[in-house]
């Protein structure tokens, strides 16, 4: 198994890139935060940072087939959520299919929402596509989350390769014995499966544990010096976000 | 829905819900640590780890459906409530960052509903039965099958709330299609989590987390709080059914004006009109689900222990 | 001088029931090479980490250049040996190589810097190039080892303790693994049951049967012992009448 085909875009060198991890995450949090925090009907606002997205993408060398490729998936589900708001909104009935009926607020709501959601989805896009797991960690522990919350990241990563192997090899095995079985069948398998996994998953934590002891653990994992940050990536980046904070403030102050 | 995306929440909401995930961490940090000690390390590493890769099997639930282990309750009922909350934390947070697997505006919403609502409610309602039946291997592995089923049910809620008080979907809709899919999802939740739950205590027993057998207080506790949750729903439900105009000015007082004055879309204003209010609906169909997850929780148990 | 390692009346069981080892007694000097030799579950593992202190005996002491395995000496001990164990997944549990190798010197409050520095130099030094920023999960079997044998070197341990070196590699990486650990300085005591491996890295043999030692001599007597090989399951008759 392996999610590097995620961060292939990590080692192209670009001006975003070449800012420090933490830069790049917390510009995709205010991207995403400030479109998900824009009024119903803001459209000219959602226009102008949707702009802004795509400068991002520009600057950070990803080809856009690649953008849109990877946000498919997830934008398949949003789309099926927002689907929902088109029969759920009250409002002036439009159109009627079969008992359902679609409203003018309910196609409105369901235009901004899909709005809303590209927008951020591709911000989120763009940092992993640029963001090794390694360098997001390190960002994360310098925007001070709790070290309990890194660290298990940071083991959990390893781990987690190490448990998906152990599972499929479990599959297979279980699978050689009994080429098809019912779905009932197939079900206690997976709880099996699953129960092995977890009894799996603690004695590597077990035996993990004991060999960070013997290299001197005593209960926090330290980290190596992260990323340093320059001056210009700290003046775009304050550049960015007031730019947002800005365009969601205006946005509310017209709505 | 459990991971909302970007885009179905408004600024009110993506501010609070994650100022109360963030008070609700930092308490769990604190307990965790205590509760861990130098082994936290490792054992959230290792609970992380399966979390996610128990999120990746899918379990058929027939007629072409499947479903995966959402694991906060079978998380808890190893590590105790907190240090399940930051590794459900921890999962959230990197399904939003690495797989856009919920929003990062709405990352707030999401840890609130999974790790410190899911897994809060979820370990409540498993000490709680606990505290009434006392502590055996069948009436464990019953526990847990009903807390994951509840908690599932009350992650559904919290997202209908969320939406509703972001003024994206009025509540009573929103209660009746993202509740009424959680509590499909809870069925699949309780029986895997009782049905892991009792292959792990059979084979590895020390990994779950001791309860220690309930106390005279701990039980008096368990049914003074079954009798005050009984007796309020029962007021509820009056109240629903002879008052209505009270629950509404209740609701409205809330924030949710769109509750009964709102035009609904065709099936749900047939579907609400005889049981004389949705929030009704969705009471009774949470009932309903626990008394369902109940049964399925003692069906799992006697299967799986071979008593 | 006390000896680098002293094992002493060494007894230990696990909370199964079962007694892993029942009263070891052998010492280390400073630049030896010793084989702890031993068919599986003869207590070879139990022992090494005895020796860094991960277990606590039922009876008996190990002591490491004078200081107890015990206590606040703990720290001092793990300083000085290097365990490296049985499956080196157990010992690269960090999101990259760089992190896993400077992890033991960060945790003796070597500064991050300092800690890069040292972990760059010791990859050089075993001739793992170019895989610094990659997981474990990124390498091929032979460079996990070389790997996991790199987060102890780093620390500059005076004994370096390994736990079925060369258990899963192939017969390259084997030979290439044996050859490198030839011309390293440190006192070596190594836990196998490849009798092969043990010839070409060390001088002295130490045979553990069921948690004893039943033998402790010049490996090349050891090797020429048939009769013991066979007894304690170190080596099988291979006929076809056997």
């Amino acid at each position: 198994m392996s999610f590097h085909h995620l961060d292939q875009y990590a080692t192209v060198s670009s001006p975003v890139t070449r800012a420090t991890p933490t830069a790049r995450v917390l510009a995709a949090t205010a991207i995403a935060v400030g479109t998900a925090a824009l009024p119903l009907g803001a459209w000219e606002h959602l226009g102008i940072l949707a702009g802004l997205v795509v400068l991002v993408v520009a600057a950070a060398h990803v080809p856009a087939s690649l953008i849109l490729r990877r946000l498919a998936g997830p934008f398949v589900f949003v789309l099926a959520a927002s689907t929902g708001l088109l029969f759920l909104v009250p409002g002036t009935p439009l159109i009627h299919v079969g008992p359902f009926g679609i409203s003018d607020a309910g196609l409105q709501r369901f235009g901004f929402v899909l709005g809303r959601a590209s927008v951020a989805l591709t911000a989120a896009v763009v940092l992993v596509s640029t963001t090794s797991f390694p360098e997001l960690l390190q960002a994360l522990r310098q925007l001070r989350l709790p070290a309990a919350v890194t660290t298990a990241l940071g083991l959990g990563y390893r781990l987690l390769y190490l448990l998906v192997d152990e599972l499929e090899r479990l599959q297979r095995a279980a699978r050689s014995r009994n080429a098809d079985g019912g779905t009932t069948r197939r079900r206690r398998l997976l709880v099996g499966i699953t129960a092995a996994g977890l009894s799996r998953a603690f004695a590597r934590g077990e035996r993990t544990h004991r060999a960070m002891l013997a290299r001197g653990f005593v209960g926090d994992l330290p980290s190596l010096a992260p990323k340093s940050w320059d001056l210009g990536t700290a003046l775009v980046l304050t550049v960015l976000i007031v730019a947002v904070v800005a365009i969601a403030l205006s946005a509310h102050l017209r709505f | 829905m459990a991971h909302i995306p970007d885009g179905f929440l408004s600024a009110p909401v993506m501010a609070g819900t994650a100022a109360a995930s963030v008070a609700g961490l930092a308490v769990a940090v604190h307990r965790s640590r205590r509760h861990l000690a130098e082994r936290e390390a490792p054992v959230l590493g290792a609970a992380t780890a399966f979390v996610f890769a128990a999120q990746m099997l899918n379990f058929p639930l027939g007629a072409g459906t499947s479903a995966h282990l959402l694991g906060g309750v079978l998380v808890g009922t190893m590590l105790g409530p907190w240090a399940a909350m930051l590794v459900l934390f921890a999962v959230v947070l990197v399904q939003a960052l690495l797989f856009q697997d919920g929003g990062i505006g709405a990352l707030g919403a999401n840890t609130l509903n999974m790790a410190i609502l899911g897994v809060g409610s979820g370990m409540l309602v498993y000490r709680w039965i606990l505290g009434l039946t006392g502590v055996g291997v069948r009436r464990r592995v019953a526990a847990a099958a009903v807390a994951g089923a509840g908690s599932t049910v009350i992650v559904g809620v919290a997202v209908a709330i969320e939406l509703a008080l972001s003024d994206t979907v009025p509540l009573a809709p929103a209660l009746v299609a993202v509740g009424g899919g959680h509590a499909l999802m809870g069925i699949g939740e309780g029986v895997i989590t009782g049905a892991v739950l009792a292959m792990v205590l059979r084979a590895r027993p020390e990994l779950v987390g001791g309860v220690p057998s309930p106390s005279g207080w701990d039980r008096a506790l368990a049914y003074a709080g079954t009798i005050v949750a009984v007796t309020l729903a029962a007021g509820a439900a009056y109240l629903a059914s002879s008052k209505p105009d009270a629950l509404e000015a209740a609701a409205a007082r809330l924030g949710i004006q769109e509750f009964e004055t709102a035009y609904l879309a065709a099936p749900f204003a047939d579907y609400t009109a005889p049981l004389g209010g949705a929030l009704m609906a969705a009471v009774i169909g949470v009932i309903v689900v626990f008394v369902v997850a109940w049964v399925i929780g003692r069906a799992v148990t006697r299967k799986r222990l071979g008593v | 001088m006390p000896p680098l390692l002293a094992v002493r009346d060494l007894a230990f069981h696990y909370p199964g029931g079962t007694s892993a080892l029942r009263g070891i007694s052998f010492d280390v000097e400073r630049g030896e090479r010793v084989a702890l030799l031993g068919s599986t579950g003869s207590g070879k593992s139990t022992l090494l980490q005895h020796i860094n202190g991960l277990l606590t005996p039922d009876a008996g002491s190990v002591t490491v250049a004078g200081f107890a395995v015990a206590g606040d000496a703990v720290r001092e001990v793990r300083r000085r040996v290097g365990l490296v164990f049985q499956d080196p997944n157990d010992q690269l549990f960090l999101p990259t190589l760089l992190e896993d190798i400077a992890f033991g010197p960060l945790n003796d409050g070597v500064d991050a810097h300092e800690a890069t520095y040292r972990a760059r130099v010791i990859l050089d030094e075993l001739g793992l190039v170019g895989v610094e920023s990659r997981p474990a999960h990124h390498l091929s079997g032979g460079e996990r080892r070389l790997a996991a044998l790199a987060t102890v070197l780093v620390s500059r341990p005076e004994l370096l303790a390994l736990d079925e070196p060369t258990g899963d590699l192939d017969a390259v990486s084997r030979s290439r693994l044996v050859r490198l650990l030839a011309t390293r300085p440190e006192t070596l005591l190594t836990a196998t049951h490849d009798l092969d491996v043990a010839a070409a890295l060390c001088e002295r043999g130490v045979v553990l049967h069921r948690g004893a030692v039943v033998a402790d001599r010049l490996l090349a007597d050891v090797l020429g012992d048939r009769e013991l090989l066979e007894r304690h399951g170190l080596a099988a008759p291979l006929d076809r009448s056997g």
